[in-house]
């Protein structure tokens, strides 16, 4: 009997909301700050909070302090689809996330219905901006341009016999897609097409399944830590076939896990870095990343969404306004060549960036990666 | 084949946790695939802040590592009891299995709230790393070293448990708890042991991963603990020999299978060689009867 | 005495329900979104209920039929385009079957056995539904575009309207709170606990144990199902990441802390576990930490849950009237 008054007052804490404050910007961040891309998100959270902090030093947007409301979408479909009822509930100007396609893909028609402009940084699926969604974006490239830039070098390096390695992720699987169904039209065979499971530590069968295919290039579509295990483990074995790595794989830990010896002269395709762009924006940023977090960001994505961000940001700023078609329309028709941390940054008619964002970085003997192109 | 070996004797040595455990209390240990886990972290604390292999010669340095390791392990396995299945001993079964879940979430979560969601990397260059050539094929020497560290502390424990008085007492405690207090046997203190050696091992175990495989993460108990528990039933749960027999056994059916059917479904493959086990031959290989048919 | 209890309880029970349906009048969008949550996971509390709680067999691959349900669903609505609501029991059936199929091997094992079993069921049918198994599963992208339900022609949106969609659920929930009620009362609901707590007692008296326990798994599985259509049907996209082994995890959990057995309980636990995560968002990263410390010190302290099923009472007079014994009596 006590137990249920207690808990009723327990649930009418539950829809004791806040009070909407008239006197701040809100933006909103999406990240899974707890499940398994836990690291990317709180990652996510350190950036797009510094780059808030910064422009609040500088008197704000529109004279309004900026407000970050961070939401966890936990890394699962059912979670962050509360988190994006929440924030789209709060009031928010916009929402930067997030990192994984199918995640992203269940808050998308919630932020559609409530007009909430959305701008992803982690989800590269084709199919996310060819649905017509008006005030959807996206700081990080797609799965087709990655897959192309891919097959390019493999081309142009001369390889013909091409082993796709995959880990059945959503992003993984797809990245391997692409890649298969565009060498298909060229004079090249795919001598392997398999996945090994990630968290596994063990892959020498499957690098022996890959040896016994004779391939000239393996093209490994995963996430860094199989890569830096991979790495390691063809070097023990004696396979001395090169591996070039999605962008997932650009991550400082992958040498960390392979030994430099090992990872050199391993290739992956990525964004360029902060690290490797010239201009002010990405040094500065780096340079006030490590000042306050110590050391430089370990994930692009996280990066990207301090993109989503700054491009939001500046959208405010130039037009003065909060209001959700007016800054799509000028994201869209208006903003070009913005500097991001990435790279220049301008959205197409789906709101997919667009210009090439794909590099091809490689890594020396000492283990640091170094851009090629 | 030889991959499989070695992935095996992992396997085996947290299968003889298991199957300690259950032979004396008929509990299904959840939390020690996480005990696995957690000698890896600790064992890569330990080095990183003691600094061990500079400090001392590096065989002598990774021993020492390795034995306060497995102290530490089989100390936490001896506090894992008293908390979480002590009190349950009188209680139905099941009670005690679910504690062993909650155990097995609290360590996991645990890890990844003291280190972190993201990976950890174990330093390099502590292990040898050539590579033999045996009939041709290339071998990692490390993984010689697993394989034969891993039979090396199975031997031991077998030895122990046969030819020693406690060994003996042991054995009677998973007979029947009841008759072996009668014998004047301290029933409570064989448990004690037993959670002590069971632990030690997994830690052994997740150590030896670590300093191979060079990479740890929180999860890495969840699916190591699963498959070490396949091998256990595979082998006959409560039967040492079994363990280790079914450890290897599991290995090398793994590699086959991800060989000649897909890596993809590998890790379907061992769950499904489990269910097929519990089905046809619940008994395992070496072991004793698991269904109650009624 | 009970008479008084019992009236207290009813009222109490009466003033929750008002609560709950006037809820979403007071509540925002996100705040009513959660209410649908838990609607959802109290209705697969209450299916596992039927094989955990009465049945006490300890299954850990719930997770499995709340999948096979939903992708029955979202397969056949996107390619057929069959309106959702129709799907319902279909959707059921086709995880019913799957549990039978499954159920009927493994029956017979020891409680903990069976328990390691229906994780590798699970973790089996996540893997193939990755691997995208016949090629129409959507592999790790899952499947998108699927309708939302239209009862009597109008559409319920959930992701506009959670509002909406709460009365469906609460409709459903409230259909599967009575169907269970009486299942609970029945004689099957009767067999199923008396063979849980003494099964070599249960089959001395006639029972068919197998048998009994195999139509558990098949209702409990069938239910699950026909919550995956509801499921898929709100969020309009299914993919793998919904029905993993911590899914089925969380249904156990709100039916053992919340009252093994009892439909109370369960309904409190699905409350408990889904909604007071929400309220304290700061704490998110200790959410499974404090579930784990909670597990063991329920089974310590109170392995029959926070509201736990009360025994049967059945009155005196009942009982003498139907008794040819009454000369041995007096």
């Amino acid at each position: 009997m006590k137990k249920i008054l207690l808990l009723l007052i327990a649930a009418s804490l539950l829809f004791a909301g806040p009070a909407v404050s008239g006197e701040t910007i809100r933006i909103g961040l999406m990240c899974p700050l707890t499940g398994s891309w836990a690291s990317e998100g709180q990652d996510m959270r350190r950036i797009v909070e510094l780059l808030a902090g910064q422009i609040n030093d500088q008197g704000g947007l529109l004279g309004k302090q900026v407000e970050i409301m961070v939401a966890d979408d936990g890394g699962n479909p059912r979670t962050a689809v509360l988190a994006a009822q929440r924030l789209a509930s709060r009031n928010v100007v916009g929402v930067i996330g997030t990192y994984g396609s199918s995640i992203t893909e269940a808050t998308q028609d919630i932020y559609a219905a409530t007009q909430t402009l959305q701008i992803a940084n982690g989800s590269t699926s084709v199919r996310l901006t060819e649905k017509g969604l008006p005030f959807f974006f996206r700081t990080c490239p797609r799965d087709d341009e990655q897959g192309r830039v891919g097959v390019e070098t493999m081309l142009n390096r001369g390889y013909s016999r091409i082993a796709i390695l995959h880990d059945s992720t959503t992003y993984a699987r797809g990245l391997a897609d692409e890649a298969s169904g565009l060498l298909a039209d060229e004079d090249v065979e795919i001598v392997f097409f398999d996945a090994l499971t990630p968290g596994e530590q063990d892959y020498t069968t499957i690098l022996s399944q890959i040896r016994r295919s004779e391939p000239d290039v393996v093209f490994f579509t995963g996430y860094y830590p199989e890569a830096g295990m991979l790495l390691r483990q063809k070097m023990e074995m004696g396979l001395d076939v090169p591996f070039i790595g999605g962008d997932a794989t650009n991550n400082p830990d992958l040498v960390n896990v392979a030994g430099p010896r090992a990872a050199s002269g391993f290739s992956f395709l990525s964004p360029p870095v902060p690290q490797d762009l010239p201009s002010d924006e990405a040094q500065d940023f780096l340079a006030a990343y490590k000042e306050k977090y110590g050391g430089a960001p370990g994930s692009i994505w996280a990066v990207l969404a301090g993109d989503g961000f700054r491009v939001l940001a500046e959208a405010i700023a130039e037009t003065g306004s909060t209001d959700t078609e007016t800054l799509a329309d000028y994201l869209k028709n208006d903003l070009e060549g913005f500097s991001g941390l990435t790279g220049t940054i301008d959205f197409d008619h789906k709101g997919d960036r667009v210009g090439d964002v794909y590099r091809v970085y490689e890594v020396d003997d000492e283990g640091n990666f170094i851009l090629q192109m | 084949m030889t991959n499989g070996l070695a992935v095996g004797g992992i396997y085996a040595l947290i299968a003889l946790g298991y199957t300690m455990v259950y032979g004396v209390l008929k509990l299904i240990n959840f939390a020690h695939g996480d005990l696995f886990s957690i000698g890896a972290y600790l064992g890569l604390t330990l080095l990183v802040s003691l600094g061990l292999t500079t400090h001392v010669g590096g065989v002598v340095g990774l021993l020492l590592l390795a034995v306060m390791v497995m102290g530490l392990v089989g100390v936490i396995g001896i506090l894992l009891d008293r908390a979480a299945y002590k009190p349950l001993r009188t209680s139905p079964r099941l009670s005690a299995v679910v504690s062993a879940l909650g155990a097995s979430i609290v360590f996991s979560n645990t890890l990844m709230l003291v280190y972190g969601p993201g990976l950890k990397v174990y330093p390099h260059g502590l292990l040898p790393s050539q590579v033999l050539y045996i009939f041709g094929l290339p071998v990692p020497v490390m993984r010689i070293i697993i394989l034969a560290t891993s039979l090396v502390l199975m031997i031991g424990l077998y030895v122990f448990i046969q030819k020693t008085r406690t060994g003996t007492a042991i054995r009677a405690a998973a007979i029947d708890q009841d008759a072996a207090r009668l014998m004047g046997i301290n029933v409570d203190r064989v448990i004690m042991l037993v959670f002590f050696i069971g632990p030690a091992l997994g830690g052994a175990a997740g150590l030896m991963v670590g300093l191979h495989y060079g990479q740890i993460s929180f999860t890495m108990g969840w699916i190591y603990g699963l498959k070490a528990f396949t091998a256990a039933i595979l082998g006959g749960i409560g039967n040492i020999p079994g363990a280790m027999l079914g450890g290897l056994l599991l290995g090398v059916i793994e590699s086959m299978g991800a060989a000649y059917i897909s890596n993809a479904w590998k890790d379907a493959i061992a769950f499904f060689v489990l269910i097929l086990i519990l089905i046809v031959r619940p008994t395992g290989l070496l072991g004793e009867r698991v269904a109650e048919k009624i | 005495m009970s008479f008084n209890g019992n009236k207290i309880r009813i009222g109490i029970y009466m003033a929750i329900a008002v609560c709950w349906l006037t809820a979403p009048f007071f509540l925002n969008n996100y705040q009513t979104d959660v209410l649908n949550n838990i609607a959802i996971y109290a209705m697969l509390g209450l299916s596992l209920n039927i094989i955990l709680g009465y049945g006490g067999m300890f299954h850990m691959g719930h997770a499995a039929f709340f999948a096979i349900g939903a992708y029955t669903t979202a397969i056949i609505n996107t390619t057929y385009g069959i309106p959702v609501l129709w799907l319902l029991p279909l959707s059921g059936l086709a995880a019913g079957l799957f549990a039978m199929v499954i159920a009927r091997p493994i029956i017979h094992l020891r409680g903990d056995y069976l328990l390691i079993v229906t994780i590798g069921m699970v973790e089996i049918v996540r893997i193939a539904l990755v691997n995208n198994v016949f090629g129409i599963t959507g592999g790790a992208n899952g499947i998108f575009g699927i309708s939302s339900p239209q009862v009597f022609g109008y559409p319920i949106n959930g992701i506009v309207n959670p509002g909406h969609y709460f009365y469906l659920l609460t409709a459903f929930l409230a259909f599967t709170i009575t169907v269970f009620y009486f299942l609970e009362h029945s004689r099957f609901g009767r067999a199923l606990k008396y063979l849980c707590s003494d099964s070599v007692a249960a089959e001395g008296s006639g029972i068919d144990t197998s048998g009994y326990k195999l139509w558990a798994f098949v209702i409990g599985a069938f239910w699950a199902g026909m919550v995956g259509t509801l499921y898929a049907g709100k969020i309009t996209f299914i993919s793998p990441e919904s029905f993993s082994f911590w899914e089925s995890v969380v249904m156990f959990m709100i039916v053992i802390l919340g009252g093994a057995g009892s439909i109370p309980g369960v309904l409190l636990g699905a409350f408990l576990i889904i909604g007071l995560p929400e309220l304290f968002q700061e704490l998110q990263q200790y959410r499974l930490l404090i579930f784990g410390i909670a597990l063991v010190a329920m089974m310590i302290f109170r392995p029959q849950g926070i509201l736990a099923p009360q025994p049967h009472t059945y009155p005196i007079d009942k009982i003498d009237e139907k008794s040819d014994d009454r000369e041995v009596a007096r």
